[in-house]
């Protein structure tokens, strides 16, 4: 706690005790406060940080504060009211939302074309091959309704291959040890499970099924409805961002500032922007209508939603339109 | 005497052999860790492909098990095709010496290429702050508390077996509340600190205080000593040295709660840098910033100790560490 916090927090608690009279004065300065948003270390979400780092959010005149964050962590402040926004998939918002922290899903930033992996050991070609073979996924996260998804197409059940529950984190030391034959997890994780079994590879991944989990962001309902226009402006800035890093001739600059933020180098960051299909305000206003099924986003959260709640992740179904407001995506 | 403390004796009297001995202790892990990295046979479970040869999924710098390297040369053998080549490697989870020192001395010299990514310095300072703050705090209600409870029997009684009690849950589960409650900066990092070093403190610091002899308390208060002056003039004077040295074994044991603590609310501190580079299996920069913790905390403890030697020089535990 540095100096700057305690008297800010001085600074609160005064104008909070001794001025409370002066309503207006202190919604005023509440309005003037920056919108706070959580992000954390996924392609589509460190995208941001180009907006940052070019100063987007001054030039589109919105005041904006990003915090990174663990992603559990990000979800956490959210939860707590700490922070007006925060970027998570689909189905977390769902979660979230079941567990009490409401959100509205502005906008789409980007869906998994690929990151997020199936990987078995050498020998395994295909889903159909794990037929009574052993599958480590962290149950209840993205991966396993991943293999779920896979699996039903392959025609089979999940009583076909037998669950082992682990840490995603833990994915590569997992399949290292040889005792299952395949598992789940998202990139970098995965890369690393697959270099540290050599001949091990992808047999489904989330771009076999583009749509499976979108990634987006959900902003508090209340910040969402008074603080509209700024918001507009946050989507816009974004729109912004995907054609920079999508544009041939700017992209190694985007790489560089992404993989500076994670600490990487660009050449190791590149695949893993690969792997994330970026959404343009175009593509996501396609996304962004009902419908059934992985090419929009009501009927992915519905998938989220019924994989949430026949996991036990939450109890009763969540009211999915609660959750969407095309209005942000849709404006001019 | 036995010949053994005659030994432990002679060795704890000579200054310049006990210096020889602490150096000797850091050298031998290190000589150890050395052995492993450098002499090929004494562990290497890997092989570091440097060419692949027609073997189709091995790429250059590719870790494989030794087994596996062998039986893909037995076979590009037996296919009459290129053979691969590589050296013996201890597995990415063992960077060896000379990485982690130069991963530690490119910690400090270069700064990091975002500029919203403080650097290790930075990191570091802001981790001591947050062990500063959760220190203070928990030893400004920690020790009063303790030093009460171990002078009146009914304090002790009153506050003894819900602190028993309490020190058992695992602060870091707490770390949701303390940010709904303490928001997501560093409020929330210091309240698990505090959390998980006040319990342990007021019992540790209590059962110091009982250990005052009893004799003297008993002589001050036949002499008329009361309260406040019964604390200030007998029992703070009688127990000092041994509260100093308590509180130096609490600090470690608040460096210890510092990842789980940082891993709350935003990410900062040393441990953002620790977990961020374990994602991308920098374990080279994971040592280093792991190693200037023990650095950091070791060297404090020399100082307090050193300075402990200073402000009670009655007191001949301070001499040992």
């Amino acid at each position: 706690m540095n100096v700057k916090h305690i008297s800010s927090t001085l600074k609160t608690l005064f104008t909070r005790l001794v001025i409370p009279a002066v309503a207006a004065m202190s919604i005023s300065a509440h309005a003037a406060q920056p919108l706070k948003i959580g992000y954390s270390d996924w392609p589509g979400w460190v995208a941001w940080q180009v907006a940052i780092d070019k100063g987007w959010f001054k030039e589109a005149g919105v005041a904006v504060d990003f915090e990174w964050f663990d992603y559990s962590a990000s979800m956490d402040a959210f939860s707590a009211g700490k922070i007006d926004a925060v970027t998570m998939t689909n189905g977390d918002a769902l979660v979230t939302g079941a567990a009490g922290g409401k959100s509205v899903m502005i906008m789409l930033t980007d869906y998994s074309n690929g990151n997020d992996m199936i990987v078995a050991k050498p020998g395994i070609k295909s889903l159909k091959d794990l037929k009574g073979k052993k599958v480590a996924v962290e149950e209840g996260l993205v991966e396993h309704l991943l293999l779920l998804n896979g699996l039903k197409k392959a025609g089979m059940k999940e009583s076909d291959v037998t669950l082992v529950n682990a840490k995603t984190n833990e994915m590569p030391q997992v399949l290292a040890t040889g005792d299952v034959s395949a598992i789940g997890a998202w990139q970098p994780i995965a890369g690393q499970a697959m270099k540290s079994l050599p001949g091990s590879r992808p047999v489904y991944t989330s771009a076999d099924e583009p749509g499976l989990i979108y990634d987006v962001l959900a902003v508090n309902p209340a910040s969402a409805k008074q603080r509209k226009a700024e918001w507009l402006k946050v989507v816009k800035v974004w729109d912004r961002v995907v054609h920079y890093i999508n544009d041939p001739k700017t992209q190694p600059d985007a790489v560089k500032i992404m993989a500076a933020r994670v600490g990487v180098t660009p050449q190791v960051y590149l695949p893993l922007l690969k792997g994330t299909k970026l959404l343009s305000l175009a593509d996501g206003k396609k996304i962004y209508v009902k419908g059934p099924g992985f090419t929009s986003l009501y009927g992915s959260s519905k998938v989220a939603d019924d994989f949430n709640v026949a996991n036990g992740v939450y109890k009763a179904h969540q009211d999915i339109d609660s959750y969407l407001d095309s209005s942000f995506t849709n404006a001019k | 005497m036995s010949t053994t403390s005659k030994w432990l004796g002679s060795v704890d009297g000579d200054a310049r052999k006990r210096t020889l001995l602490g150096i000797g202790s850091f050298l031998l892990p290190l000589l150890v860790w050395c052995l492993v990295s450098y002499v090929p046979f004494v562990w290497h479970p890997k092989v570091h492909v440097i060419d692949p040869g027609g073997v189709d999924y091995f790429q250059v710098d590719m870790l494989v098990d030794k087994t596996m390297f062998a039986d893909e040369v037995a076979n590009m053998e037996r296919e009459h095709l290129a053979v691969p080549t590589g050296k013996s490697a201890n597995p990415i989870y063992l960077p060896a010496p000379d990485q982690v020192a130069r991963a530690f001395y490119n910690g400090f010299v270069n700064p990091p290429q975002s500029k919203d990514v403080p650097s290790m310095p930075a990191s570091l300072w802001h981790s001591i702050q947050i062990i500063f703050w959760g220190f203070l705090i928990s030893s400004i209600v920690g020790v009063p508390l303790g030093i009460l409870s171990g002078t009146y029997t009914l304090m002790g009684r009153l506050s003894e077996p819900f602190i028993e009690f309490f020190r058992y849950l695992p602060a870091p589960a707490f770390g949701a509340l303390a940010v709904a409650i303490l928001g997501i900066y560093d409020g929330p990092k210091i309240a698990i600190i505090v959390i998980g070093t006040l319990f342990q403190q007021v019992l540790i610091i209590a059962n110091t205080t009982r250990k005052l002899e009893v004799t003297l308390i008993e002589a001050a208060r036949t002499l008329g000593t009361r309260n406040i002056k019964l604390l200030s003039k007998v029992v703070v004077p009688g127990i000092l040295p041994d509260l100093y040295r308590d509180q130096r074994i609490l600090l470690g044991w608040a460096w210890t709660y510092l990842i789980v603590a940082e891993l709350i609310g935003t990410s900062s501190g040393i441990t953002w840098f620790i977990t961020q580079q374990a994602r991308y299996q920098h374990f080279d920069n994971v040592y280093a910033a792991i190693m200037t913790i023990g650095i950091i905390g070791f060297g404090t403890d020399l100082i307090l100790a050193r300075l402990g030697r200073r402000l009670f020089p009655w007191d001949r535990t301070q001499d040992r560490r």
